[in-house]
This record gives structure tokens, sequence and C-alpha cells, in this order.
């Protein structure tokens, strides 16, 4: 399976050449492209797991919407790019190291904790089984988050409207 | 001959092969297409506007595209100096990328297909976001007032109507059972579901003129307003690139409309194949008849018909179908 094993490294390596681009680039337009390339990437790892309508929605959702809007989001706020990257607070290095090494821990210990199962047979996962999963067994925490999005909607449409001066 | 073919089938694999050759088709019909589109456009405008249209080079100016693209070829390609040139350099590249996975599930003919991927209409709506971000980078790469104006508001034009288009489309996925190309194509053996379904037609339809920037919608690249929208800074083969990917785009959502609206490649005595490519063209025909009668509509009004008549009219529709379907 030396074939099959190139290609989950080669994945696995555009994922994460995507992520460095993503926190290392001076410009948040490059940014942006390698959040792109991550979520591809994760879209690829999907594909190689048998998911294909994971992977698609990945790239339906995270490309297709939040890459988009965050672009857009870019576009009116006007020409960063040719900003230099600001390294110069050292709070914010810390900061961000301290988080980093935190979620680093928590992940490896999970990771290390968890009882990998060996499948006899190759794993798949249906478009219906989903569907099952998500309206029968898990409509609860379903019905939760869609509350979530509603909530968090509602609270833009307030916030634009104040910041326009419509009370 | 025959068996160095088949010997070569068993040495790579039958997949293999209908890849390969899948793909070669998929270029050719790219590029038949937009040769073939372009020529189309001018001559059914001209008519439209009592003129001729093309006619000097070949018989009926058939072959004005050839010399055209022969033209654009030998360009020289000019890069601005200001330019982000990563994402200039990018864009007209990854425009084509959605264009051609595309054409990897549309069935042509029950086995005229490159793949029957059982998420195929999904496949289609992921990629096609690519197109956003192509324009997207393109616009913003480019370093120019225009471009970026255009490239603005594509996005806001892509995002409101993505909506409709997969609303309009979901109904059909209910009644179907099924997100493969093939498997919607073969359930209107007996009714198309335009007539089930007329008004997720039509929302489809308007939605896919937005999404392919054609002309009531065409504000990205408004000529009198923008110059030529987000692709003002580019030339030659680049510029080429944008425009065959246009063309193909009309194609595709044309063929989107007929396998899940009208059909498919089914119909009497005729080969499916010649059924799909007279459907398609029908379509495509509406779609360079709607540029010559409708005038470009204001960016307000662009939006304000998406998300306050055309979302909630298919969230409606959508509601109907499945409470019908269920009882």
């Amino acid at each position: 399976m030396i074939f099959a094993d190139a290609i989950f490294i080669i994945i696995v390596l555009v994922t994460l050449a995507g992520a460095l681009m993503t926190v290392l680039s001076g410009s948040i337009i490059y940014a942006l492209m390698g959040l792109v390339t991550t979520m591809f990437g994760i879209a690829g790892l999907y594909v190689y797991l048998n998911a294909p309508f994971l992977a698609m929605m990945q790239i339906l959702i995270y490309v297709g919407a939040i890459s988009v809007l965050i672009a857009f989001a870019i576009m009116l706020i006007g020409p960063l790019y040719k900003r230099p990257k600001e390294w110069s607070y050292p709070l914010k290095l810390i900061a961000a190291a301290v988080v980093a090494l935190f979620s680093f821990f928590m992940f490896a210990k999970v990771m290390l904790k968890a009882q990998w199962a060996v499948l006899s047979k190759p794993f798949a996962i249906s478009t219906k089984d989903i569907g099952r999963l998500l309206f029968d067994r898990l409509t609860f925490p379903f019905e939760l988050i869609s509350l979530l999005i509603v909530v968090a909607i509602i609270g833009a449409v307030m916030l634009s409207l104040y910041s326009r001066g419509e009370k | 001959m025959c068996d160095t073919i088949i010997n070569i089938v068993n040495i790579v694999g039958k997949e293999v092969v209908r890849t390969v050759v899948g793909l070669i088709g998929v270029f050719i019909v790219v590029l038949g297409n937009a040769i073939m589109l372009t020529w189309t456009e001018r001559k059914v405008a001209g008519h439209i506007q009592r003129r001729i249209g093309p006619k000097e080079v070949g018989p009926f100016g058939l072959l004005q595209s050839f010399a055209d693209s022969v033209k654009l070829l030998g360009k020289e390609l000019l890069t601005p100096a200001n330019v982000e040139k990563p994402l200039y350099y990018l864009a007209p590249t990854l425009i084509f990328v959605p264009v051609l996975v595309t054409f990897v599930v549309i069935p042509f003919d029950g086995f005229l297909q490159v793949k029957d991927i059982n998420t195929g209409i999904l496949v289609i709506l992921a990629f096609s976001s690519l197109t956003v971000l192509s324009i997207l980078i393109g616009g913003w790469g480019s370093d120019n007032k225009y471009s970026l104006i255009g490239a603005v508001r594509s996005v806001a034009q892509n995002i409101a109507y993505e909506i409709p288009l997969l609303l309009s489309l979901l109904p059909i996925i209910f009644m179907a059972n099924s997100f493969s190309l093939r498997d919607i194509a073969e359930a209107q053996r007996g009714v198309w579901f335009v007539v089930y379904q007329p008004i997720a037609f039509l929302i489809f339809f308007v939605a896919s003129v937005a999404e392919t920037n054609r002309t009531p919608f065409d504000l990205p690249e408004a000529e009198s307003e923008l110059v030529a929208g987000f692709h003002t800074e580019y030339s030659g083969m680049r510029f080429s690139l944008f425009f065959l990917a246009e063309y193909t785009n009309m194609f595709i959502v044309s063929a989107i409309a007929v396998t899940f609206f009208l059909g498919g490649y089914q119909g009497p005595v005729l080969p499916g194949v010649v059924w799909f490519f007279i459907k398609t063209y029908a379509l495509v025909f509406v779609l360079l008849w709607f540029r010559w009668t409708f005038p470009r509509v204001r960016f307000d009004q662009l939006l304000n018909f998406s998300w306050k008549i055309l979302i909630p009219v298919s969230f409606l529709n959508l509601l109907v179908t499945g409470g019908i379907l269920k009882i």
C-alpha cells in the first residue's frame, strides 16, 4: 500500500502547508488563500477516508461560503496587503504560544488515550446514514446548534441596525 | 491495432482508460462549445438588432471565432506594473478548475459520462464556488479600481444567488431520492420534473443567469460603468481563459437545468446525446436572447430580488414539496 500512503502523505503536506501559510504570511489575502488550501486538504482527507459527502460539504461550506465571506470582509476594509506583518508586541507572541501549547497538549492527550479500533472491512458511511444520524438519533444537539445560529443571525442583524443609527 | 488497444486497456485498467478518454472528450467539448458560442452570440445579437453579424470569414462567418482565437494566441501577455503577481497569475488558472470538474459528472447519455459519482450535484455546487474565489483574487490582484469594484459586486451577487440556486435543486433531489445526476435523469423517464416543479425551474434559471454573470445581472463586468469589470487588466490568452470559462459556465448551467428539469438525455427517436445537446443549446439560446431583451438591473434591485423574493419563494416551494411527498 505504498501508493495509498504516498497519497495520504501528500494530502497531509498540502494541508499543513496551507495552515502554515495562513499563520505566517504577511498579507491577509495570502493568509486567506492558505486557509482555502487547508480546507481543500481536509476535504481530501475525507475523500481518502471514503466519505465523499463530508468532503463535498467541507468544500461547499468552508470554501464556498466562509472563505468567500472572509474575502468579502477583506475587500471592504481596504488595501492592507502592502503592510508587513506586525510581530511587534511581545505580549501577542506570548499569548499565541500559550494558546498553541495548551491546545497541542490537549489534542495529544486525547489522541494518545483513544483506543483505535482496527476495522475488518473498509469503512464507508453513506449520505443516508448521515441523515439518519442527524435527524433521528442526534436530533436534540442538531436543534440546539440551529438555535445557536438563529441567535447569532439575530444578533448580527441587531448590531448592523444599531450601527446605522436606527433604533 | 485493435489488439494493441485491448492490451493497453488490460494493463492500465478500464477505469483509468475511461477517465483519460473522458477528459480528452471534455476538453474537446469545452473548446468546441466556446468557439461555437462566440459565433452564435454575435449572430444572435446581430439578428435581434436587425444586423447580419459576422459574415466575412468563411461561410456565414463560421470561421470568425477561429480567426479570433488565433489572434488572441498570438497576442503579447501584458502584465501591468503594480499587480500582485501570484494572485494575478493564479486567477485565470483557478477559474478553469470548476469548469473541468463539473464536466466529469454531467451525464451526456445513459453511459456517456466520465464518472458517475453518487454525490454528483454536490461536486458541481462545491467546486462552482471556486469561480467566485478566482474572480475575487483576479479583481483584487489587478490593483485597479474597476477590477476591485467588479470583484466585490460579483461576490455579493454570487452569495445572494447561490442560496436560491441550491434551494431550487433540493425539491428535485427529494423527488429523485438521489444526488447522482444519472439517477435524476433516469427518474424522469415518464414525466419531466419541470411539470411538477415549474417554480423551482424558474428560480433555478434566474439564479443561474446571475451566477454566470449574464446580462440582466452582469454587474461584475458592466461595460458602461466598469470598463470590463474584474478582467480589465487581463490581455491575450489570460483574458481568453476568463472568456472560455464564461461560455463554458453558460453551457454548464444549461446542462444542469436540462438534467434536473427537462428530462436530461431522454427523448424519442434520436439518440440521447443528440437530445441532450438540443435541449442544452435551446436553453443557451434563451440566455443569449435575455442579453438583448432586458436592460441591466440596478445593484440594490438585484440583491433585493434575491433576498426578498427568490429565497422565501424557494423555501416555500421546498416546504410544500416535502409536505406533499411525505403525505
